[in-house]
């Protein structure tokens, strides 16, 4: 308990270091913090909460089993996210989910918007289709280059930006703040 | 008007960010860390049980080793002193290195004091299984 107290005030770059020197407690701590945005993401990714929960737990077991490869130079929690990002989509393309097909029948679900009020940036994903979902979480999510979203998914980097483009575009339709409820949905945004 | 449409996206990006960097809330966040730091405890639990095991293995394999050099010792010795009446000097030779050989105390000593170590290394093992599971 002592311990947890004692490594609850550290940054996480000595968090990782000392999970690196076998401190699991530290660990242990950057899981409390960065949990929540693993799991997020991968729900906005478009995984079952289940399935989102598991692929964050392998994520963290994976980022530990590889800590010494974190150096500090980016974020801990942006790290993590990479690596859950991609094992979500090495199990999503398992499912052979990224299919022209499905794109096609996909396209035009995001039509259906509603400026009525204002609704939050998970509601809104769902209105993508999926390959739109995966660009826009890799690359604002995960915080991934349209290249390195594109080498993730193993897909033409043409075909990724023009996935973040629509993707984008339905997004501003469906977080665009209804007329009337502007201001408070401007102020609930930047909160 | 293009320049205020890229204004217009370049804020949307930066809006769509924060919300991204926005983790939600879970109330079942410390349930979820928990899971975790139980897999990891498993993994290095079971990690460990491997290399106890293994030592165990080595430990074990030692001990034969030193049963099956001390038979050849005393097989090679055997052989050399049946040579050395033979061949005359270069088998004496062969012969006194043998009987150096046998001066090492590979005996009944160095089998138990070998069995003891693996006997303590099993027991290293199964202590630390008893604490982890």
């Amino acid at each position: 308990m002592a311990q947890t107290r004692a490594v609850a005030g550290l940054h996480d770059v000595e968090l990782a270091a000392l999970a690196a020197a076998g401190e699991r407690p530290a660990f242990g701590e950057l899981v409390r913090r960065h949990g929540s945005a693993v799991r997020g993401l991968l729900r906005r990714m478009g995984a079952q909460p289940a399935l989102a929960d598991d692929i964050a737990q392998d994520a963290f077991l994976t980022a530990f089993e590889r800590i010494a490869e974190f150096r500090g130079e980016g974020a801990f929690g942006a790290w993590v996210k990479r690596i859950a990002a991609r094992l979500y989509v090495r199990r999503w393309r398992k499912d052979s989910r990224l299919t022209e097909e499905q794109e096609q029948d996909d396209a035009g679900h995001g039509g259906e918007v509603s400026t009525v009020a204002r609704i939050d940036l998970d509601e809104a994903m769902q209105s993508l289709s999926d390959p739109e979902r995966m660009c826009v979480s890799l690359c604002y999510g995960a915080g991934m280059s349209h290249a390195e979203a594109a080498e993730t998914l193993n897909t033409p980097l043409g075909t990724v930006k023009s996935h973040v483009k629509r993707g984008m575009d339905k997004l501003r339709l469906r977080l665009a703040p209804a007329q009337g409820e502007g201001r408070d949905a401007e102020r609930q945004g930047h909160v | 008007m293009r320049k205020g449409r890229d204004m217009s996206e370049l804020d949307f990006e930066m809006r769509l960010d924060r919300m991204f960097a926005e983790p939600p809330h879970f109330p079942d966040a410390e349930l979820f860390a928990r899971d975790v730091e139980t897999r990891l405890e498993r993994g290095w639990s079971v990690r460990r049980l491997f290399i106890g095991a293994a030592g165990v293995v080595a430990a074990l394999v030692g001990v034969g080793q030193f049963m099956g050099a001390g038979l050849f010792l005393r097989s090679a010795s055997g052989e050399l002193t049946a040579q050395a009446g033979a061949v005359g000097k270069a088998a004496r030779e062969l012969l006194s290195a043998s009987s150096n050989f046998g001066a090492i105390p590979v005996s009944s000593e160095v089998l138990w004091m070998t069995a003891g170590l693996g006997v303590m290394a099993l027991g290293f093992v199964i202590t630390r299984a008893t604490q982890e599971f």
